[in-house]
């Protein structure tokens, strides 16, 4: 019997495949290309297999996978009708915000490779070779570092949400606020506090990233879908053909980003880690599903909050007619779909799939 | 001393100090290729500190644009070697002060009153005195105690006279050199700034403007003026005391959490860069004082906004696009952002932008927002901006990448980074 492949170099996982012609964003070279007319993701040709070989480890070891429920993910704001409003009413700006935004987080998502990873033989009981925990800098992170925002002379997925917005906006002016609002107006910034102080700040540091990555990926599913439905909108969109495809291209890239991410923290929960100075032992279901669970809560939860809050504001900012801008805004919150988190308590959060 | 012989004066005096500077770099060298020795090995740190020594004595005799110049290397510890910053940061504001009876009638003829009339006290030891003016701590009649910013009486001839000097001193270097470096251009930008500090008034509507930018961001607190004491070049503000940015043992000592320094520091500066499109374009460590804010978290006070500075629509964004493109390693954003910005080459031509490009992302395979924008990229931005001359680069770009590379040069002395990407992101 042919033993399955685990273990693979930095080359391996970002190998290509042999694409027949490049993916370009309007005049924008950009990562990944076509095989046979369908867009092939980049950096995948030993990735993918070499993911789904780990996850199929995973669950013949009878370990569950951490998974968010739809019902979990919050929509995006403004949703597809209410944008499409806003956009019918000559508000563009806050769609071109909000395409801006995507684009830059997705670029931030880079990040993910200066993540310092703790020291797994030390902090970590169990063996880790053959998995995907032992492969994250060994080029998942690269690669996944150069999805989001390019590398070279290719795109990534920041300049692909970009070249989305333009297309399909007809080049629209960005806001002026954008930078702002992304460093959080008037908060500044202070120290993050240590959930688990005893394990060393590497591996919480790496946990929370990666948690906190993958909230953000699996979250952005929605945002595939609202950004598909109004770019590719005829009646709003100048090219809805194209800016929809180059959103769908990322969904499509962003499926390995979403599976590694999903595979390696449900690798680190079925294991046990180690405190900084030996003497204690956690099991990694608890950390993993206590992180994991405050970050799916506190982003799921506030957002939206603060993202209906500033666009009523822009209503009124942006139309100078107090009666029509009231009528806007009344209209536009009657086509919000009144979506609330759906569980109290953290406790009572499904985040794991059953086990094999 | 009549204007034309103190011009010859303070010309004689640079000229003199440059030949000198360059005969104690050059003469070893020759020396060394006559004896067939490696110059490399050499040890040059007691010429640095004499040379250091002789441009920061010739500096504070001559003053003016002479002390600004200083104020930029005395900044950058990992450019220059440490006699030179330790020797030349003593530039920030610890220049000896005029004599009081000197600035007197400045205050006197701007507000049009004798001193004794405008203030009940008025100290004639100066608090802090630099390149252009002096200030002195005072009481108002009705008790409040404030700063006077006082201009210096001469220094619009000054800095005339040394604009010229320096002008002629370089050329006869570019002349004499067989690699020289260009610093018209330089000097062309530094006059354009010092006109710009001259004027009194504009720096006070510029502390006003950045106060209302971070009216609702307890991170930076501006000194409030008293605008009807304040003229050309006068200015009467609050009295306010902190530590300067670099003294991180003083700082720590009085409970304020140092390690936070340099994030809240490039997070102030990423806001006004980045965001407000307005900004402080001088932050040496003279012009930044630290206090101690909610939670025991650093406060920053900025003083003197002579260099305050209006950044074009978009600019900020460019800025972050180039630092982006930079640091993920991705040439073709950065020759966008580069085009944003308003680099330009001669008949339109990318090549150019693209090879420095090329230059900036060849370092290495992989990005890191870890890296400092300010250290490593700008330098090695205008390395490769200088040895592709048909490249313009725009006048607001020069000003971005001084005031961060300045901050650089602090997170340097506090031993820590000047990340501004990491300091903006999302966590």
């Amino acid at each position: 019997m042919e033993s399955v492949q685990l273990e693979y170099s930095p080359e391996e996982l970002m190998s290509e495949d042999s694409y027949e012609s490049p993916l370009y964003g309007g005049d924008v070279l950009c990562h990944g290309g076509y095989i046979n007319d369908q867009y092939v993701s980049p950096r995948g040709k030993v990735r993918r297999p070499a993911i789904d070989a780990w996850r199929t480890r995973l669950t013949e070891e009878g370990q569950p996978l951490i998974h968010v429920p739809d019902a979990y993910v919050p929509p995006h704001y403004p949703n597809y009708e209410q944008a499409k409003y806003l956009m019918k009413e000559g508000l563009v700006q806050p769609v071109s915000r909000s395409l801006t935004t995507i684009s830059i987080l997705e670029g931030f998502g880079a990040r993910i490779r200066d993540v310092a990873l703790p020291d797994f033989d030390k902090e970590v009981v169990e063996e880790l070779s053959g998995t995907a925990l032992a492969h994250l800098d060994k080029g998942l992170f690269e690669a996944h570092a150069r999805d989001e925002a390019g590398h070279r002379d290719q795109g990534g997925h920041k300049q692909m949400w970009e070249a989305a917005r333009d297309v399909g906006l007809d080049k629209p002016d960005i806001p002026g606020d954008v930078l702002m609002r992304l460093m959080g107006g008037g908060t500044s910034n202070r120290k993050a506090e240590r959930i688990y102080p005893e394990l060393s700040a590497q591996m919480e540091q790496t946990i929370i990233s990666m948690a906190n990555i993958l909230v953000v990926e699996t979250f952005a599913e929605d945002v595939f879908a609202w950004a598909m439905e109004l770019l590719g909108d005829e009646e709003v969109s100048a090219d809805p053909k194209l800016a929809a495809h180059l959103v769908d291209c990322v969904r499509i890239d962003e499926k390995p980003h979403v599976d590694y991410l999903t595979v390696a923290l449900s690798e680190l929960r079925g294991r046990t880690l180690i405190s900084q100075d030996g003497k204690r032992t956690f099991e990694g279901s608890e950390v993993v599903d206590h992180i994991f669970s405050r970050l799916l809560r506190g982003s799921a939860s506030n957002r939206p909050k603060e993202a209906r809050e500033r666009l009523q504001q822009e209503i009124h900012e942006q139309i100078q007619d107090v009666r029509r801008a009231e009528n806007v805004s009344k209209h536009f919150e009657s086509l919000d779909s009144g979506w609330t988190f759906p569980v109290e308590k953290d406790e009572q959060l499904e985040i794991l799939t059953k086990a094999a | 001393m009549p204007k034309l012989l103190n011009r010859l004066h303070r010309a004689s005096r640079i000229g003199y100090t440059a030949l000198c500077v360059w005969l104690r770099y050059k003469t070893p060298q020759w020396w060394d290729r006559f004896r067939g020795n490696n110059p490399e090995t050499r040890d040059m740190r007691g010429i640095h500190q004499r040379n250091a020594d002789q441009i920061f004595n010739t500096a504070v005799a001559m003053r003016g644009m002479l002390i600004k110049m200083c104020q930029i290397v005395g900044t950058r510890s990992d450019v220059f070697p440490p006699e030179y910053v330790s020797t030349l940061s003593k530039c920030h504001d610890r220049m000896p002060a005029r004599a009081f009876d000197e600035v007197r009638d400045v205050v006197e003829s701007e507000l049009g009153k004798p001193i004794g009339e405008v203030f009940a006290e008025f100290s004639e030891t100066a608090i802090a005195s630099a390149s252009l003016a002096q200030v002195h701590k005072a009481k108002l009649q009705d008790g409040t105690t404030v700063a006077v910013k006082i201009q210096y009486p001469d220094i619009d001839h000054i800095i005339q006279t040394d604009l010229f000097s320096s002008r002629r001193i370089a050329a006869i270097y570019q002349r004499f050199d067989k690699n020289p470096m260009d610093f018209l251009p330089l000097l062309d930008e530094l006059q354009r700034h010092l006109r710009m500090e001259l004027d009194f008034r504009r720096e006070v509507e510029s502390g006003d403007k950045i106060r209302t930018l971070f009216d609702d961001d307890r991170i930076v607190h501006i000194p409030e003026f008293h605008h009807a004491l304040c003229s050309r070049r006068v200015i009467v503000m609050e009295f306010v005391e902190g530590f300067k940015v670099t003294e991180k043992d003083e700082i720590e000592a009085a409970g304020i959490d140092a390690s936070m320094l340099m994030p809240r520091l490039m997070r102030a500066f990423n806001k006004m860069i980045l965001a407000f499109g307005f900004f402080h374009a001088d932050p040496h460590p003279g012009n930044i004082l630290v206090t101690k804010g909610d939670g025991g978290f650093p406060e920053f006070i900025l003083l003197d906004f002579g260099l305050a500075k209006d950044l074009p629509d978009g600019f900020g964004m460019g800025i972050f696009e180039l630092m982006f493109s930079m640091m993920t390693f991705n040439e073709s954003a950065m020759l966008r952002a580069f085009k944003e910005l308003g680099f330009k080459t001669k008949n339109d031509d990318d090549n150019t932008l693209i090879h420095i490009a090329r230059r900036m992302v060849g370092r290495s395979d992989s990005g890191s927002f870890q890296g400092e924008f300010t250290e490593e990229m700008t330098d090695e931005m205008f390395d490769a901006i200088r040895e592709n001359p048909v490249v313009e680069v725009p006048t607001d770009f020069v000003l971005v990448a001084r005031a961060f590379s300045l901050l650089s040069g602090i997170a340097h002395t506090l031993g820590q980074s000047a990340n501004a990407l990491d300091a903006m992101g999302p966590s």
